[in-house]
């Protein structure tokens, strides 16, 4: 296994050596030059996201056709039939080269969605949409939260009836990533109202372009749109469109869900691992003159060992990787660890700017952190609640009972 | 040498099983409470079955020639186990001080003892304070015949050192004192004429601490004279990381207890472990915990590569795996509740033992400005 990993890991370099550039070192900057931007959301102006988008296309067509488009998928769908650890150590390669942010086709789509329409979809609209995802056509959303259905997913309410050889969907979803850019959602709706919550639930492939389908924008705390609602009204969807049983969706949701997976190697990207950097944090406290409070000293070895104690753990279980085993909790661990490192940086680098975190002076890397510090309390959020989260751990590691549930929990309300 | 992936996992079953049948929890109680402080029938068999001192010696001095790595397995093991005797002052403190001394004619002379099991050693460094900063200490050490003391070509020790773990038993005891060079480090013999050595109440009984009172003690200088800073940053950088090993098994075995009484503790009808607010303390205990070996035993790793990310890596785990100990010690006391905080049940001793280590070398205030200090900070 140890050699399969070694042979992969080089066919992967060659790969990349062959069509990109080594990345950058991130951490290596002089204090007061270059872009002081800590932004963790992108809030593009709609031409740049355009582009962005544009090359993100670009880079996974390139790599579909050098046999990396989908490591784990099937090889009649333009899949390569290998394992998630040849997948995550793929990602893990990848990071440290100068590749185009490919997030807005992978995270959600090729991650996610791919796996689900395998699993779950009739024969033709896997022969028609696999490749077409994994070759960087077409972009796939998750119609799933609603403004009533956030940790408790399987309390969704968008209705779905059937009407002849059709479905007609009406509802609202929220916090729906990429719906802009998207040529597919995933919608779970509601068919059952009068049975069990999860066995009332049916899952349809929505062609973005059905007429009904809304996207809006959704304006976040930090001033950006990075997310969006999307409202279904009288969506018609055929039959063909639906995946798994009528009324059978949680199943499909729940493949959906296991393939939400952290990723290795690939924190170390954009102005996050600056925020991180025990450089940058040492030189912000140099030029604030704050260099020899004994008190925020204190703060910053705390807050180093929390990030470099973190950056141990990934390196295990990226030597893991490479050796060919899959990681353990220590992802699950990595993941809770990524949100509250942030959130403590960007609150100890607001100390330490003290009012020049509230006004911006116009020097060179001290307000720019603000940017960090209002999207840090997404990260607590998105993806599973740290509550969810925890409750994850500690059922699945600690093998600790799940909370019993409670007769008025099984309704669904309306 | 370095051991593979599954030959560590042989060592540490082999050292698990050892110390499940040698040091259960009715021996640790009943060794908290003698003098000496540890089982010589025990410590000989961990030298006969499993060669656990001479481990990480190197074998041209007797020793197995592995490293950091494989003594944070072993270590790690008798952290969990609370293990009472004296490998951690003679193995890691006294061993790796000859070591890092870099004094050829010393290792020969010294480390074969050790790695056979048959001397067992100590290092004093910190005084009244307890602080382990060199710059710190006022014992002094002169040449033998001078100030009209002795004869002979070795030196002559005279002051208070304290906190010295198993102080009391130690064959050898390797001494910080200041000559006229600055810190030095040199070798004494436990039953040494002049001097003379105290148990100290101790928080963590498991560990034993002596006060020793040095007059004019005949001593030979190990390594060069006014090398004892150099010699004792290697030293703590190497301690830190050996300490963090512990901290780091003791505190899983805290989680692990914890999680087996909320699963199986039952109140309102239900198991513990099913309400959130212990489940979720459960969680955050299991990331302390992840985080800490990962820490311990990346810092071990890159101690065995001899890499430059090492001394800050130490200074990582040493902070990581105290805060990890600590806190686990303390919510797993939460988490059983009143049985927890009985005599009777071990929590305490777990407790003890996580805040002892955390203050050993000089606790949050002193470390937090060593790690800042190793990042150039």
């Amino acid at each position: 296994m140890e050699h399969d990993m070694q042979a992969f890991a080089a066919e992967v370099r060659r790969f990349l050596d062959a069509h990109v550039a080594k990345a950058p070192d991130r951490t290596a900057f002089t204090w007061g030059e270059g872009d002081d931007s800590m932004a963790y959301f992108s809030s593009l102006p709609p031409e740049e996201e355009r582009e962005q988008v544009r090359r993100a296309r670009e880079w996974q067509r390139i790599r579909y056709e050098n046999g990396f488009g989908w490591i784990t998928g099937p090889p009649e769908y333009g899949g390569r039939g290998l394992t998630p650890v040849h997948d995550l150590l793929y990602d893990a390669i990848e990071s440290e080269y100068d590749v185009a942010d490919t997030g807005t086709l992978s995270v959600i789509g090729l991650g996610m969605i791919g796996p689900t329409i395998l699993a779950h979809a009739p024969q033709p609209l896997k022969d028609h949409w696999l490749p077409a995802m994994y070759r960087g056509d077409a972009i796939a959303c998750q119609l799933f939260s609603e403004p009533g259905a956030g940790s408790d997913l399987a309390s969704v309410t968008t209705r779905a009836v059937r009407d002849g050889e059709d479905w007609v969907l009406n509802g609202q979803k929220v916090w729906t990533s990429v719906a802009q850019h998207s040529q597919i959602g995933l919608a779970l709706t509601r068919t059952n109202p009068d049975a069990p919550k999860h066995r009332g639930i049916t899952a349809f492939l929505v062609p973005m372009d059905t007429p009904g389908v809304e996207v809006r924008p959704l304006r976040q705390m930090t001033g950006g749109a990075d997310f969006n609602e999307v409202f279904l009204t009288d969506v018609r969807i055929p039959d063909d469109h639906r995946l798994g049983e009528v009324d059978g969706g949680w199943t499909v949701a729940l493949t959906t869900l296991m393939n939400e997976r952290a990723t290795v190697g690939s924190e170390g990207a954009g102005p996050v691992a600056a925020a991180l950097s025990p450089d940058r944090l040492s030189a912000l406290m140099r030029a604030t003159w704050t260099w020899d409070d004994r008190a925020l000293r204190g703060r910053l070895a705390e807050l180093l060992v929390d990030v470099l104690a973190t950056e141990h753990l990934n390196a295990r279980a990226l030597r893991k990787l490479h050796a060919g085993v899959a990681p353990g909790p220590e992802m699950s661990v990595s993941k809770l660890l990524y949100g509250q490192n942030l959130t403590k940086a960007a609150h100890f680098v607001s100390d330490v700017l003290g009012p020049r975190a509230i006004a911006d002076t116009g020097q060179w890397g001290t307000y720019a952190w603000t940017e960090l510090l209002l999207a840090t309390p997404a990260l607590r959020i998105l993806g599973g609640t740290e509550e969810i989260m925890k409750n994850i751990l500690a059922e699945r590691v600690l093998g600790l009972p799940k909370e019993p549930v409670t007769t008025a929990a099984k309704e669904v309300r309306h | 040498m370095i051991a593979d992936e599954s030959e560590l996992d042989e060592l540490r079953s082999a050292v698990r099983d050892f110390l499940e049948a040698k040091s259960p929890e009715e021996a640790v109680r009943k060794l908290m409470e003698s003098e000496p402080r540890y089982d010589p029938a025990v410590w000989a068999q961990l030298t006969e079955q499993l060669r656990l001192p001479g481990l990480a010696i190197p074998e041209e001095y007797g020793g197995d020639g592995f490293g950091p790595v494989e003594l944070g397995v072993v270590l790690e093991e008798m952290g969990r186990a609370l293990l009472c005797a004296p490998f951690f002052a003679t193995v890691v403190l006294a061993a790796q001080a000859v070591l890092a001394s870099g004094d050829a004619e010393a290792c020969a002379r010294l480390l074969p003892g050790i790695a056979a099991g048959a001397t067992t050693a100590t290092l004093a460094v910190a005084e009244n304070s307890g602080s382990w900063d060199p710059a710190l200490i006022s014992a002094r050490a002169v040449r033998d015949g001078e100030g009209g003391v002795g004869g002979g070509g070795g030196w002559r020790l005279t002051g208070r050192k304290g906190f010295v773990i198993d102080g009391t038993t130690a064959d050898l005891v390797l001494v910080v004192a200041r000559t006229v060079g600055g810190p030095s480090l040199f070798a004494v013999d436990g039953p040494a004429p002049g001097l003379t050595a105290e148990s100290m109440e101790t928080l963590d009984a498991t560990r034993a601490m002596a006060r020793l009172t040095l007059d004019a003690v005949p001593a030979t200088l190990i390594g060069s004279d006014g090398a004892g800073g150099r010699i004792m940053a290697k030293v703590l950088d190497y301690a830190s990381v050996a300490l963090a090993a512990e901290q780091s098994g003791g505190s899983r075995r805290c989680l692990e207890t914890a999680a087996e009484y909320a699963r199986t503790r039952h109140q309102f009808g239900r198991p513990i472990g099913s309400f959130q607010a212990v489940k979720h303390k459960c969680a955050d205990m299991l990331v302390q915990v992840e985080l800490a070996e990962a820490a311990s035993r990346e810092a071990a790793r890159l101690a065995a590569e001899g890499s430059p990310d090492y001394p800050v890596a130490a200074g990582v785990a040493h902070v990581a795996c105290s805060r990890a100990y600590m806190f686990t010690a303390m919510e797993n006391i939460q988490v059983h509740g009143g049985i927890g905080f009985t005599w009777e049940h071990p929590a305490h001793l777990y407790f003890r033992r996580a805040k002892s280590s955390q203050l050993l070398f000089g606790g949050p205030a002193v470390y937090s400005e060593r790690l800042l200090d190793r990042l150039g900070i």
